[in-house]
């Protein structure tokens, strides 16, 4: 049995509207596994993004705890947050967010060098992984704004990971990209969580589903459905997609 | 009315900007205001307060021995005039008013009864008691009213002038209107009582005053030149008037009581630039961050038809609006400090300063800084033009990066916060310009302000280092065939004395081709000298050799190894310039000697002063008695001293003795036997006790002089650089500000990579520190040479920059420029990933 590595106990997230509260997540007890991969899905406005940012340290929670590892993040300050999330997380996004003005290996640099010291070894790590995820050397020196889209989007997934972060949080990685592309990405996915990395994805798309191990379905701000997977790739892709779709319909889906 | 819309959210928008470019144009409109009102104003009051006075627009003063009844006559034959007087007057240089704390300050005095003042103006009186009342004084005084307006006297009150130890104590009846002689610069005009005018006459140097209008005479006019006129006096009357004859006129008693004032004004115009520079910087920094930022939404507009002419309006809207409110508090705070300006212009001035604003003046410099500020603007945001609607809509190129890649990651060695913000820096350097300009300009100001500000901290210290003469030493002026070097190893034996030296009292003489005639300094040894330095050169060593003014050799263009043709009596001597000093005394006339190079021209000069430096602590006053003490009376001391107790033949010696003082003190006689014979009785008495002609120093008239000059500029320059370094601080909070709206999607990423706020407002502080340094280093070096050019300018001194202070304040401002811009970054807090994330 994995032990636990993210933990939410009667975890709130408001939300003030003038003058109007709306609770998007409400009382929500969750138990996150190391080495999972675990899909969060739901209708849009469930609140699933919310949730992840909750869980990952980029928002404070309204009520509740969010503990790490066993350590309560939920009082943390935002810069205390900021320390928590460059040495355990990773982050993708859904829009990549790569810096405009730095090249590509600069971009994967900035997100390391805050947490390591300069060295050859994480710089060829850096090149390494570029090159793993199918960009080349001429890539390297790019700017965001001559990258496709995929390109850019596997370039974020090497930022996120260079740290080696314990858990890797993914906001809808392939919701710009064509299917080909994000076909690529998810593939980089499968292989880091292969390598027994926790992985935590927002999504609402079932290819991308699919590849997780644990699939929990967001709504009214609760989990109502939690379904596990065997590792993508170990059972039959057709089995496994009936299966998850069968208990997506279930869930409203 | 869409567009008007845009504006008004723009401005509800970025508050802080829209208040900071208020603050800067209403600051720029409040000083230039300042300077123009207050400049005419000033020359109006002086121009309305001297035709109020109906003073005579000249006057040349003589010593009475060396007055001849021709020198009327070669005015009247020679010039132009009209009003001509002959007058008696008395002169007391440097002479003591005892103040309320029993401290001594100087003043240089000229005392005239009534009946003169009638003859050289109206005599009109302010502030004055009732004939019964100033009958009924026993020692009425009338002063100038610059006493009154800058010297807080009122009437009623004691001024007691104090002469060789003695006090004489008057009662101010009043003050009156003057024309000339009412600045501290060439003196103050004293009304005595005719008894008291009598008084003094035996107690101080008297002469004639020649008054007189001089038509059609200016500062400029070859109409009247006094060098001229003195010269065909000595031709005429075979006198040496070269020391003796005073000019003055309505034009040099402008100049000499408008310099300081006009000095603070210019720098207030000054301060006015700098402020626009900074105005106009940040609306340019503002304009083009607000287009950047507002890119989507000029192509949303550009694509429902709106022109860009139109929706550079919008832009400019928000500076005819901010600008325009700037320009209204301007006009409005000035009207309210007009009564504080004329109270300060009336203290600088010493005369009355009408309170009529000048509304059409300040109204002008409000509507010429609004045009230049809608200027700028309109001339910024014409660049909406160059975005078309699909190039707007896709954010312009900003996002759109082909630069080569400076500073790339891989080669951080340090801290990758200060690598960051280099980056950033070093990939946009164009954005820097505008801020070095800004810097630059306010560093400058600030610098120099801290370096006037050092310069005056310690009073009249700073100026007294500019004078050229030691400002410290006591002079003791020996009686002609007195022996000075047995009186200086006497001097020296004196518990209070620190160091004791023979010298020459200050003499004249002409230099071939020059205007400026010099003033004598010999020296036997400039080393001893305690306050004279060559700026470049070095000291006379030999007897031909002489050290300048810096004044005098940027005048007439004379520098080190050139020569120079000293005339005086008939005989002329060429003297190679070894050194140039900075000299203040006489306008930088002074030229300085080794003992031998001065008797090369002064054939019959001996040494007949010694220059006593006094331990700390010890006064003049204290040390006046210890010669008297020493060396008996100074003749100067017993001149006015007979006394009327004793028997006949006390009366008649203390009678004798008191002539003998004057004709010793004044008159140039070194040797007095005397023999009277009352009864059978045979009463003899000579010159012999008398050692000591006179006891001077420059300190108390330097104090009275410089004194609220030092105090008024110590006080504007430390306002000046708080001022400066207010508006630096607006400045970088708002640039700051404006860049974290720009980055707010990088320093979103950043947070979200783990880059805590702090991180990041290190990053924004720390990227505007090369322009920063930069810029001070260009504004200190500036500051040097502005420092030299100021001084030189305004009095024709070379001042000593310190450097230390310029230093210091660098580092001051470094790090104040740092903690600004890093607290202004602080909205960085704000932004929020997962708000960023969700967009």
């Amino acid at each position: 049995m994995a032990s636990s590595i993210l933990r939410t106990e009667k975890l709130c997230k408001s939300f003030s509207n003038m003058g109007t509260q709306q609770h998007v997540i409400k009382n929500l007890d969750l138990d996150i596994l190391e080495g999972d991969f675990t899909v969060i899905m739901g209708s849009s406005g469930s609140g699933k993004s919310t949730l992840l940012y909750a869980l990952s340290g980029m928002d404070k929670p309204t009520m509740g705890k969010v503990f790490f590892a066993d350590t309560g993040i939920q009082d943390y300050s935002n810069d205390e947050l900021a320390v928590f999330r460059r040495g355990n997380c990773g982050f993708v996004f859904q829009s990549v967010y790569l810096l405009d003005n730095q090249t590509v290996l600069d971009n994967v640099l900035t997100g390391a060098l805050i947490v390591q010291k300069n060295s050859t070894e994480l710089v060829n790590k850096a090149k390494d992984l570029l090159k793993k995820t199918g960009l080349n050397d001429e890539d390297l020196n790019k700017y965001p704004n001559q990258l496709s889209g995929g390109e850019a989007q596997r370039v974020g997934i090497v930022r996120a990971l260079i740290n080696d972060p314990k858990i890797l949080f993914a906001d809808e990685p392939t919701g710009q990209l064509n299917s080909s592309a994000g076909k690529d990405v998810l593939d980089i996915f499968t292989q880091v969580h292969k390598n027994g990395q926790s992985i935590v994805m927002v999504t609402h798309d079932l290819k991308t589903a699919l590849r997780g191990t644990r699939v929990l379905y967001l709504r009214d701000g609760g989990i109502v459905g939690d379904y596990r997977m065997p590792p993508y790739g170990e059972d039959d892709l057709k089995e496994r997609r009936n299966k998850l779709t069968a208990f997506l319909e279930e869930m409203g889906w | 009315m869409n567009i008007l819309r845009l504006s008004l959210f723009n401005l509800k928008k970025n508050k802080r900007e829209a208040a900071a470019i208020s603050f800067l144009t209403m600051v720029t409109v409040l000083m230039m205001a300042i300077f123009v009102a207050n400049y005419s104003k000033l020359n109006k009051a002086f121009d309305e307060s001297f035709k109020a006075s109906g003073s005579v627009n000249s006057i040349v003063l003589f010593k009475t021995d060396t007055y001849h009844s021709e020198f009327k006559s070669i005015l009247t034959d020679n010039y132009h005039t009209d009003r001509l007087s002959i007058n008696d007057y008395i002169f007391s240089g440097a002479t003591d008013v005892r103040a309320d704390s029993g401290d001594l300050v100087s003043y240089n005095f000229l005392f005239v009864t009534e009946k003169t003042e009638r003859r050289l103006e109206n005599f009109i009186k302010v502030d004055a008691m009732t004939d019964d009342e100033v009958r009924a004084l026993s020692h009425p005084l009338w002063l100038p009213v610059n006493f009154k307006l800058s010297k807080g006297l009122k009437t009623g009150d004691t001024m007691t002038i104090v002469k060789a130890g003695k006090d004489y104590p008057f009662t101010i009846a009043g003050f009156y209107e003057t024309g000339l002689e009412s600045s501290d610069g060439f003196g103050f005009k004293l009304i005595l009582s005719d008894e008291d005018y009598d008084l003094f006459s035996m107690i101080f140097s008297s002469g004639s005053l020649m008054s007189y209008n001089c038509i059609g005479l200016s500062f400029d006019s070859d109409d009247f030149d006094f060098d001229e006129y003195i010269r065909k006096c000595e031709e005429s009357s075979s006198y040496n008037l070269m020391n003796y004859g005073v000019f003055l006129s309505y034009e040099y008693e402008k100049a000499n009581e408008t310099m300081f004032s006009s000095m603070f004004l210019m720098l207030v115009a000054f301060l006015s630039a700098i402020t626009m520079i900074s105005a106009l910087f940040m609306i340019t920094h503002k304009v083009s961050n607000d287009i950047e930022d507002q890119m989507q939404q000029i192509g949303v507009l550009e694509a429902l038809g709106y022109k860009a002419r139109e929706i550079s309006l919008a832009y400019l809207y928000e500076y005819v609006i901010s600008g325009g409110l700037g320009c209204l508090l301007g006009i409005i705070v000035t009207f309210l400090i007009t009564p504080f300006m004329d109270s300060f212009n009336e203290a600088m001035l010493g005369r009355v300063v009408h309170g009529n604003t000048e509304v059409p003046g300040i109204i002008a410099v409000a509507l010429s800084i609004f045009v230049i500020v809608i200027l700028f603007a309109l001339l910024k945001t014409r660049t909406v033009k160059k975005y078309p609607p699909v190039t707007a809509l896709r954010r312009g190129i900003g996002t759109h990066n082909f630069k080569r890649n400076v500073l790339p990651l891989e080669g951080t060695k340090g801290n990758i916060n200060l690598r960051l913000a280099m980056k950033s820096l070093l990939s946009d350097l164009k954005s820097c310009i505008g801020v070095t300009v800004c810097i630059v300009t306010a560093g400058l100001t600030i610098l120099f302000s801290m370096v006037s500000f050092d310069f005056f901290k310690d009073g009249t210290k700073g100026l007294e280092s500019m004078m050229g003469i030691d400002t410290e030493v006591v002079m003791v002026n020996v009686m002609t065939g007195a022996d000075p070097e047995a009186i200086r190893d006497r001097i020296l034996e004196m518990p209070e004395v620190r160091k004791a030296f023979v010298s020459y009292t200050l003499n004249s003489v002409s230099i071939k081709g020059s205007d400026l005639s010099a003033t004598t300094q010999a020296y036997y040894d400039y080393n001893e000298t305690e306050n004279i330095f060559p700026t470049s050169g070095r000291f006379p060593e030999h007897d031909n050799e002489v050290m300048i003014s810096f004044r005098r050799s940027q005048l007439e263009h004379l520098n080190l190894g050139d020569n120079i043709v000293l005339e005086d009596g008939g005989l002329e001597k060429s003297y190679v310039i070894t050194g140039i000093t900075s000299s203040m005394l006489n306008s930088g006339s002074s030229v300085y000697f080794t003992s031998d190079g001065y008797r090369r021209i002064k054939l019959n000069a001996r040494p007949d002063t010694v220059h006593v430096y006094l331990n700390d602590g010890v006064s003049d006053e204290e040390f006046e008695e210890r010669i008297a003490e020493v060396f008996g009376v100074s003749a100067k001391e017993a001149e006015g001293d007979s006394s009327s107790e004793g028997s006949l033949e006390d009366k008649i010696r203390a009678a004798a003795d008191e002539k003998i003082a004057v004709m010793l003190s004044q008159y140039g006689v070194t040797s007095v036997d005397y023999a009277v014979m009352i009864g059978d009785k045979l009463i003899t008495g000579n010159s012999r006790p008398y050692v000591i002609k006179e006891v001077s120093s420059w300190r108390g008239i330097i104090k009275s002089q410089m004194g609220p000059v030092s105090q008024t500029f110590k006080t504007f320059t430390l306002l000046s650089a708080l001022l400066i370094g207010f508006i630096v601080a607006v400045i970088l909070s708002i640039i700051a500000a404006s860049a974290v709206r720009r980055q707010r999607m990088s320093l979103g990423i950043m947070k979200g990579l783990g880059y805590s706020s702090k991180d990041l407002m290190k990053q924004m502080a720390l990227r505007m520190m090369p322009v920063i340094i930069i810029s001070l280093v260009i504004a200190s070096v500036a500051t040097v040479f502005f420092n030299r050019f100021f001084w030189f300018a305004i009095v024709g001194l070379l001042p000593k920059t310190n450097i230390t202070v310029i230093i210091l304040t660098d580092i001051v401002l470094v790090l104040f420029c740092y903690f600004v811009t890093y607290l202004g970054a602080g909205k960085i807090r704000k932004i929020s990933v997962t708000e960023l994330m969700t967009e």
